[in-house]
């Protein structure tokens, strides 16, 4: 019995252990904190194992687990939140190689939706097609293809304001 | 495939082109510059969004999940109750007061020395000792073998042996070492207590912890 049991935690650890990379980043740029990061992926690992014996296709688990973290995020936010300046609801810049390419993503993200902000970090985080994200996020195909091309105009205007002018004459 | 039907698909999704559009990029020189310059915002975007990680948070994290919080509640429970057992223990332990203990390591490994050694102290001096002390040495306590000083942790104790109804008793009167409260050992078979006087302690070390009470009590008579 105790064998079993550590071969399907073995089997589960090394199955999700691939993607457990993409679903922190995806959390990060949800929440833009890191140890409510953590939690998201904690808890989503968790639901994911106790669901893991009703799992029948191992093909999906990828786009499975990240649909756990998206309602788990929505779950999350649901709840009562700390207070509006509170410590731990700040939001944590982070140390990277364009940290002013960092901010400005980090606001151009924060304005263009929650549900495209979705789409397009399941895309570029995740590698999901346009049917997949639709899967995840309980949508339709069409709605998410609006959604993504939205999200990549705004962060082009926001991040690329020259560029995107010239094309936009160009178009 | 026209320009705009172009654009719009490499604004969904430029790393997943269907056959169409790729074949209007190779023809239409503006489109494939939009993608060149699309594929390269991408490229930033992704490089963006691929924050630092906390060192091992995916063997970290695969591995807590599996532990179902029944599991940490129990081994959280067992922590605590080990903790507690052992806090106990630790609190209930009798442990060796270094003074007490030095007064065992006196009688085992100095005291015959010290009686072959020393010069017996007259007992009228002890009395006047022992009084000064706030300590009494009744006829009770047994027959005292014998009374002299010796070195005694860092200072002159007074050295007095007594036969007692409970077996041999060795009493050190310390003028010199006050004590704030009553300490004890138990080691080489041997009990010992040293207990505060009105001025100095008295260390107390016998076979039994009974005869140590029993001393105790009426050396505070006095």
């Amino acid at each position: 019995m105790r064998m079993l049991l550590e071969r399907r935690q073995a089997v589960f650890g090394s199955t999700v252990q691939g993607h457990i990379d993409d679903l922190y980043r995806y959390a990060y740029w949800l929440c833009r904190n890191r140890w409510r990061a953590e939690d998201l992926v904690q808890e989503t690992l968790t639901r994911a194992w106790r669901g893991w014996a009703d799992l029948r296709e191992a093909r999906v688990v990828k786009s499975w687990l990240f649909t756990i973290l998206y309602h788990e995020f929505a779950r999350d936010a649901a709840r009562p939140q700390a207070e509006p300046g509170a410590p731990e609801e700040l939001q944590e810049p982070y140390v990277n190689d364009d940290p002013a390419l960092a901010l400005d993503l980090g606001r151009a993200l924060e304005g263009i939706g929650e549900e495209s902000r979705h789409a397009l970090l399941l895309q570029v985080l995740g590698g999901f097609s346009c049917a997949e994200i639709a899967g995840v996020l309980g949508s339709t195909e069409g709605a998410v293809m609006t959604r993504l091309s939205r999200a990549r105009q705004a962060l082009r205007r926001a991040l690329e304001p020259s560029d995107f002018g010239k094309e936009a004459k160009d178009a | 495939m026209s320009c705009l039907e172009f654009r719009r698909a490499v604004t969904i999704d430029p790393r997943r082109l269907d056959p169409q559009a790729r074949t209007h990029a190779e023809t239409c020189v503006a489109c494939r510059e939009f993608l060149a310059r699309s594929l390269a915002f991408e490229d930033r975007l992704a490089s963006a969004l691929k924050i630092p990680l906390p060192p091992g948070l995916s063997e970290r994290m695969a591995r807590a999940a599996t532990v179902s919080p029944g599991s940490r509640r129990w081994f959280a429970l067992a922590a605590s109750l080990i903790l507690a057992v052992a806090l106990a223990a630790f609190l209930a332990w009798p442990r060796n007061d270094p003074l007490a203990l030095a007064g065992i390591d006196f009688v085992v490994f100095e005291e015959s020395q010290a009686i072959a050694d020393a010069k017996p102290a007259d007992a009228a001096v002890l009395q006047r000792v022992a009084r000064g002390m706030g300590v009494a040495l009744p006829a009770q306590l047994g027959e005292v073998r014998y009374v002299g000083t010796c070195p005694f942790a860092g200072t002159t104790a007074y050295h007095v042996l007594v036969k007692s109804p409970l077996g041999k008793v060795t009493l050190l009167l310390i003028p010199d070492r006050p004590l704030a409260s009553r300490v004890a050992a138990s080691a080489r078979g041997l009990e010992a207590a040293v207990v505060p006087a009105l001025g100095g302690s008295v260390a107390i070390i016998g076979g039994t912890a009974r005869g140590i009470v029993r001393a105790e009590t009426l050396l505070k008579t006095g």
